[in-house]
């Protein structure tokens, strides 16, 4: 069975981006789900298979922080791997969400072999 | 490291890794230049250990060509995709200049980004603040980086 990924950004533009640094990266996803904040995200993983999800930080509704802490309170999905792609990844930051369970995170902007080596390991 | 510096290194870095337009910076501009003939303009604003105000100016054929790169796709009018493409910049820009003054203790915050497009406005700085203005050239025309600042 394909293994599918989640990104969570409030910006249309930058989770068309990250789809595309996915495929550039080389990472073969069957299938590709978005969701547009932390609420949307909780809401598509209780939905759906998800193998890993890349989420911003600064959202509207629920940001990633939030999202994160949700997600480590639900048993169904809390072990689902969660990378953080934000401009902001100063270390207090990164500390919180590694903190709430994230596996890692990348800066804005981002190259996909950067892309790659933070999520490969995941898969 | 200068501030004009500083946005023409976060500026090479978004078009190389994420826009894949060829880029060529110029000098910056003279303080007080206001009508910069832009049809579309995101900017955030930081706050902290000092206060500023970043943004990116586009003619509509540099704002088109920038968000089809971005997003793809060949866009033909200034809508949200291109609004929201430019705000993600301007996120972007104000992300790696936080990221740069916190490397010499300088702590700031991001706002939310705010984009703006019609065919006739001026952009000006509140009295008693910097101002840096830098030019970059693309295939499709110039676009502008906008910082406005305040120490006090």
């Amino acid at each position: 069975m394909g293994k599918t990924v989640l990104i969570v950004d409030d910006s249309n533009t930058m989770r068309k981006i990250v789809s595309r640094a996915l495929r550039q990266a080389g990472i073969d996803f069957d299938q590709i789900l978005e969701a547009g904040d932390g609420q949307e995200a909780l809401d598509v993983l209780g939905a759906n298979s998800v193998d890993v999800v890349l989420s911003d930080i600064n959202m509207p509704n629920m940001t990633g922080l939030e999202f994160l802490k949700a997600k480590s309170e639900d048993d169904a999905i809390k072990d689902i791997p969660v990378v953080m792609i934000s401009t902001e990844t100063g270390a207090d930051i990164i500390d919180q969400a590694k903190a709430l369970g994230a596996k890692g995170a990348v800066k804005k902007p981002f190259t996909p072999d950067l892309i790659n080596d933070t999520l490969g390991p995941l898969l | 490291m200068e501030f004009a510096q500083k946005i023409k290194q976060a500026t090479e870095e978004i078009f190389s890794t994420m826009i894949f337009l060829d880029l060529k910076p110029g000098e910056p501009l003279a303080q007080g230049k206001e009508d910069l003939g832009c049809h579309v303009s995101a900017m955030i604003g930081l706050s902290g250990d000092f206060n500023a105000l970043i943004g990116i100016h586009c003619p509509e054929q540099v704002g088109l060509a920038i968000g089809g790169s971005m997003l793809g796709m060949e866009l033909q009018t200034i809508d949200d995709d291109i609004k929201d493409a430019l705000g993600e910049i301007a996120n972007m820009l104000a992300g790696s200049l936080k990221e740069a003054f916190a490397s010499e203790n300088i702590d700031l915050m991001l706002a939310i980004p705010t984009t703006i497009s019609g065919n006739s406005y001026k952009v000006s700085a509140p009295s008693g603040s910097n101002r840096i203005l830098l030019p970059f050239d693309l295939e499709a025309g110039r676009f502008y980086i906008d910082l406005k600042y305040s120490l006090s």
